[in-house]
């Protein structure tokens, strides 16, 4: 079979939505910068693309249609690139990665952009018209749970108060902060143009100054008696990223930058109210079919969607805060739903590289009941 | 001259809420004070003020974009902002030095034409201009504003002999028509108006309070509701205004009155009131005044002040004697009451009343302007004059003469002070010769029109009367304007007269409320008779006569001000248009006694929603529009606000003197009248149980987090059930009527439950919402 690698990745600063820098930025127009910078930086011919996979959690409005195949012309690639919207909620770009490897292995194509995208600032998390089923809704209620009601779940499952929640809510802060101090963003982030806000570079979601103390004083947010606050959820946030996958033969062919090779992928499900438990059944498949135990992983990059779920994660799968999330996570960085797959795992193979490291994993929860990982290995 | 700019100079409390006002009317304003010694951000003060402003309750603004309209500066950098303004109002310090040193720089930057104006509440205005430039003397006047400026509809207006008329005319009314003023002409004379008699009056209350031995409880119920006078009484309204400011009012009162007038005989500050100021008791700015709230034991308990003792202890509600025969038989039966609180009454009242009739013409030309200006700076309902009729001049002056008071020369003769003739109200001079009260031109009111021709249909709850040029005018006039079947069969009656002799309606009254709902206590009684079939013909009856008047052959106009709430808001759903007053304060509120809207709310509420030309498409948002408006309850701060929430539609008219609603509602009703046809009816496209449902899991998620009562949930499971559209297909278009037998339904099935019950027992008895 033929090896499938990362060969590229870049996203657009990550800001808070309704209130950020890019709240004025159509979702179309954002995903489409970001992949004209992919281009660039990777300097891949645009001709031999075979597919825009795009992941998006709420297609639907100006993320309507498909947007996959829109954004082909908005970012000027060739008409003859394909195009495809992909929704696995929060793991949607990580699922256009693995069905791109998928193809690439199959023989269905050489190279693939694999992106993802959320204005939660222009399309609100549910969508504009949400309309439950009826029947499933009175047989099957918790099908339709709200994210926040699961991470209070898992906090009283795991016994996670909230101190707990917040000092992991500071750490991410700091580590971003830090990466952020030593330039480790710049590399990644693509200048977006926006009508107000001018040239945005920053990411806008990272508080330096967030403490334990400050914390404390903030009301839980889903429960009246519940642990879960605003600082320790990880914020609505406007963003894309994307990564360039093709298989190794054309990166060497090609000259391309080799990040990291996929080495394997999985996906599982769990009851939906407990959702955040998600990256523990499925790091543990892709490890297994990576024929790798979690002791050989040097880089993690688990997506912080709340602090009480990832605590719960870190329960099941012990992972040392030195492999975990060098740059920071979701709650400090922010989290635009169908854009973070791309981002952790394009993340993750740079970590490789830039660590010097061997194995990566990529893992996060998804709305629903379910989790996905991929396992990246470098390339010598 | 119009004036379509303004700068107020000065952002303390005062000057700052004066441009939010100014804001208000939608015109710019700039908002200018001093740079702070070693500011880094020279415009901090006016800056700072803005956001308080936003905070503040209750709000400055009408809506708070308006705060967009007021753009802050500093004195020392933006003079030059004023040479194209037309009107520079001052509000800084109360120094004639500092005042005039401004006064000489604005006379240099502004234009001839530009009024400048003081805010002063005790300087005169020849002190002010005393050895000021001649073409500055021109341009000047007192503009006085009450506090706080939005809400407060007096504006006393003090012109100089060199004040050029044409500006005067300008500032009258530019306040009289965009900012809702009633301008009253004071002559220079200390305290002007209102705060002369006003300030005279507070001070009489709380030196006679504590001669006579009342608690504070039984004074302010004594010397307020009787008189038509707002419950604060005295010591509420001391605590509002803040008890620091009596030793300045006074002493300024003092230095400035002349050596015979009676204000000397009471400047008197008792110990009580220094020891409180210097204890940071300086009223509902500071720690508390005569009332307090005490929240030591994680409670809210209302205090008051022992005035003897000092010490607070927990306020309790007074049932006096005198009150019960002012009740029965008249203000007068208070004021001969002999006991404590009688004597009290009458000590108070007598020397205000007759203070104020000893200042014609000293401060005002004509009783007129004084009770003008008592009701709309002190929130009297009757002024002085009025009240002195009210009482019986004769009887008062006979009582006064046998104490020994004196007896001013205004109420030495026998007449009236006010008398109607040929349908015309007048008023007495010095003299006793009557002299007819000057109106605008153009502005009608009810009451005027009340007293030149009889209604024309009428019944205990409402009354139609005869407006002029085709357009007739339906008056609620029962407790509170409360909705009752007497309401429904007089519009039902209403309707038919108009058919035959009228071209349109206006639904209009003066009183301070245009309608607090349906009558709650008529419901109630049907509950606990468990008379469903009644319940049912009450909600059937209002249902029908709203949709009749909805679909009548000739426009209809609403001219609300104040409360319309429930059933009040309801028929303001069903008008062709409504000409709002400024100050209107309207919403669905059934849920708070456990109902929804059930006379066709829920049917026009949700279809405005569905209408409007910004909502976002799909069928799920102005369904979850409308039940978050309704299911929260939400009441418009403001008539712009009402628009924002959709209860008024965007042809809506707003009016900001209330004087002028009527006057603006028949015009708009003419306007409508010609070839006017009546709406089509709308046909709606609902999603029904899926609906439902996302409502449900909102609901309960505003549950978990405490936000939602366990009866909450229930109401709004029967609110949703109404806007989805019950258990229709999105396929399956509805009716109006449709969407009425949903309301029906929504409300029969709550009143029946035990939550319903003690939420509307809780409301008629308390008069706030329970939450179950």
């Amino acid at each position: 079979m033929k090896n499938v690698v990362i060969a590229g990745y870049c996203r657009s600063p990550f800001t808070p939505a309704n209130k950020g820098q890019l709240i004025t930025v159509r979702a179309d127009d954002l995903a489409a910068q970001v992949i004209q910078g992919l281009i660039k930086k990777t300097g891949v011919t645009p001709e031999d693309i075979e597919d825009l996979i795009l992941g998006c959690a709420f297609p639907e409005g100006e993320q309507g249609l498909n947007l996959a195949r829109l954004v082909v012309h908005l970012a000027d690639l060739p008409v003859t690139v394909a195009g495809m919207t992909i929704n696995r909620f929060c793991g949607s770009s990580m699922q256009a990665i693995h069905n791109a490897a998928g193809a690439i292995q199959m023989g269905a194509g050489e190279v693939f952009i694999c992106a993802g995208i959320e204005s939660m600032t222009r399309i609100p998390m549910g969508g504009f018209n949400m309309m439950p089923n009826p029947d499933l809704y009175k047989s099957y209620p918790q099908a339709y749970i709200s994210m926040g009601d699961t991470a209070e779940n898992l906090a009283d499952l795991y016994q996670i108060d909230r101190p707990a929640q917040e000092q992991f809510s500071v750490t991410s802060h700091h580590k971003a902060y830090k990466a952020q101090q030593n330039g480790h963003f710049s590399d990644e982030i693509i200048a977006i143009e926006t009508s107000r806000a001018g040239t945005v570079t920053q990411d806008g979601c990272v508080r330096p100054d967030c403490n334990e103390q400050s914390l404390a004083e903030l009301k839980p947010a889903f429960k009246a008696d519940g642990s879960v606050t605003a600082g320790t959820s990880s914020p609505l946030t406007d963003g894309a990223a994307a990564v360039l996958v093709c298989s190794e033969d054309y990166a060497n062919s090609h000259h391309l930058e080799k990040l990291a090779r996929i080495k394997s992928i999985a996906v599982s499900a769990c009851l939906p109210e407990i959702m955040g438990i998600g990256p523990v059944n499925a790091s543990q498949k892709a490890l297994q079919r990576a024929n790798l135990t979690l002791d050989d992983i040097d880089i993690v990059e688990l997506n912080e969607a709340f602090a009480a779920q990832s605590l719960a994660v870190l329960n099941d799968l012990p992972i040392p805060e030195h492999k975990l999330n060098l740059d920071g996570g979701a709650i400090a960085l922010g989290h635009p739903l169908g854009a973070t797959g791309a981002r952790i795992t394009g993340k993750a193979a740079s970590l490789l590289k830039r660590e010097n490291q061997q194995f990566a994993l990529a893992t996060q929860c998804i709305g629903g009941g379910q989790g996905i990982a991929t396992i990246l290995e470098a390339i010598s | 001259m119009n004036i379509n700019k303004v700068a107020v100079i000065g952002a303390g409390v005062m000057g700052a809420s004066i441009a939010a006002h100014i804001s208000n009317a939608g015109i710019p304003v700039f908002l200018l004070d001093i740079v702070p010694k070693d500011a880094s951000n020279r415009n901090v003060i006016a800056e700072t003020a803005i956001k308080q402003l936003l905070k503040a309750s209750p709000p400055p603004f009408m809506h708070k974009n308006n705060a967009k309209l007021v753009t802050p500066g500093n004195i020392e950098d933006h003079l030059h902002w004023l040479t194209d303004v037309d009107w520079v109002i001052e509000a800084i310090i109360e120094n004639p030095d500092i005042k005039q040193s401004l006064y000489l720089k604005l006379a240099e930057v502004c234009e001839e034409d530009t009024v400048i104006s003081s805010n002063t509440s005790t300087l005169p205005l020849k002190l002010l201009m005393q050895g000021m430039p001649e073409n500055l003397q021109q341009q000047f006047l007192i503009s006085h504003f009450f506090n706080p400026p939005r809400y407060m509809r007096l504006l006393e207006l003090v012109a100089g002999p060199a004040t050029r008329p044409e500006l005067i005319d300008a500032v009258s009314e530019f306040s009289d028509i965009k900012l809702g003023k009633g301008c009253v002409p004071c002559k220079d004379t200390p305290g002007f108006i209102a705060n002369r008699i006003g300030i005279y009056w507070a001070q009489c209350g709380l030196l006679e309070a504590i001669k006579q031995g009342l608690t504070v409880e039984e004074a302010d119920a004594v010397i307020s509701s009787p008189f038509g006078i707002p419950k604060t009484g005295v010591f509420g309204l001391l605590d509002l205004v803040g008890l620091d400011l009596m030793p300045h009012i006074m002493q300024s009162m003092e230095q400035t009155l002349a050596a015979d007038d009676a204000f000397h005989q009471i400047k008197t500050i008792p110990p009580l009131l220094k020891q409180m100021i210097a204890d940071g008791y300086t009223g509902r700015k500071g720690k508390g005044g005569f009332y307090r709230l005490n929240k030591e034991q994680g409670q809210r308990i209302k205090e008051s002040i022992n005035l003897s003792t000092g010490e607070y202890s927990p306020s309790e509600k007074v049932k006096l004697d005198s009150i019960k025969a002012a009740q029965k038989n008249g203000v007068q039966a208070l004021l001969a009451f002999d006991d404590k609180t009688g004597r009290f009454a009458w000590q108070v009242m007598a020397k205000t009343l007759l203070y104020a009739a000893s200042l014609v013409p000293e401060i005002a030309d004509d009783i007129v302007a004084i009770d003008q200006a008592m009701r709309l700076g002190f929130n009297w309902q009757q002024g002085p004059f009025d009240l002195l009729d009210k009482i019986d001049k004769a009887w008062f002056v006979a009582k006064a003469k046998e104490e020994g008071f004196d007896i001013p020369p205004l109420l030495e003769n026998q007449s009236k002070l006010y008398t109607v003739t040929d349908g015309k109200q007048l008023f007495s001079d010095l003299t006793g010769n009557y002299h007819s009260i000057p109106k605008k031109s153009g502005v009608i009111c009810l009451a005027d029109i009340k007293l030149q021709s009889p209604a024309i249909l009428s019944n205990a709850s409402a009354s139609l009367w005869d407006v002029g040029d085709g357009v007739a005018c339906l008056e609620f006039h029962s407790k509170m304007n409360t909705l009752d079947m007497d309401s429904m069969s007089l519009i039902r009656q209403s309707i038919d007269a108009i058919k035959t002799k009228f071209s349109a309606l206006v639904i209009h009254n003066e009183a301070e409320n245009f309608s607090a709902g349906a009558n709650l206590g008529l419901l109630m009684i049907a509950l606990q008779e468990s008379n469903w079939d009644a319940v049912s013909a009450l909600i059937n009856e209002g249902q029908q006569t709203y949709k009749a008047l909805k679909y009548a052959p000739f426009p209809v106009v609403a001219a609300p001000s104040g409360l319309a709430l429930g059933g009040g808001c309801e028929i303001l759903l069903h008008c062709d248009a409504v000409q709002a007053h400024a100050e209107l304060y309207t919403g669905l509120v059934e849920v708070g006694v456990g109902l929804v809207p059930g006379w066709g709310g829920c049917k026009e509420y949700l279809r405005r929603q569905m209408q409007h030309p910004k909502r976002f498409g799909g069928p799920i948002p102005p369904i979850s529009k409308a039940f978050e408006t309704i299911g929260l309850a939400r009441v418009s701060q403001s008539a712009f606000e009402a628009k924002q929430l959709l209860f008024l539609s965007a042809d809506d008219g707003i009016t900001m003197n209330k004087e002028r609603l009527l006057t603006d509602a028949k015009a708009k009703a003419i306007s409508l009248s010609a070839n006017y046809t009546p709406p089509e009816p709308y046909e709606y496209q609902l999603a029904g149980q899926t609906a439902q449902i996302l409502l449900t899991i909102a609901t309960k998620a505003l549950h978990l987090i405490g936000k939602a009562s366990v009866y909450d949930l229930e109401v709004s499971k029967q609110l949703s059930h109404v806007l989805s559209g019950g258990n229709c297909d999105v396929t399956n278009p509805l009716s109006e009527d449709d969407i009425l037998a949903l309301e029906l339904e929504a409300f029969l099935s709550l009143v029946k439950q035990p939550g319903t019950v003690a939420r509307l027992e809780h409301m008629l008895k308390t008069g706030k919402p329970l939450r179950n």
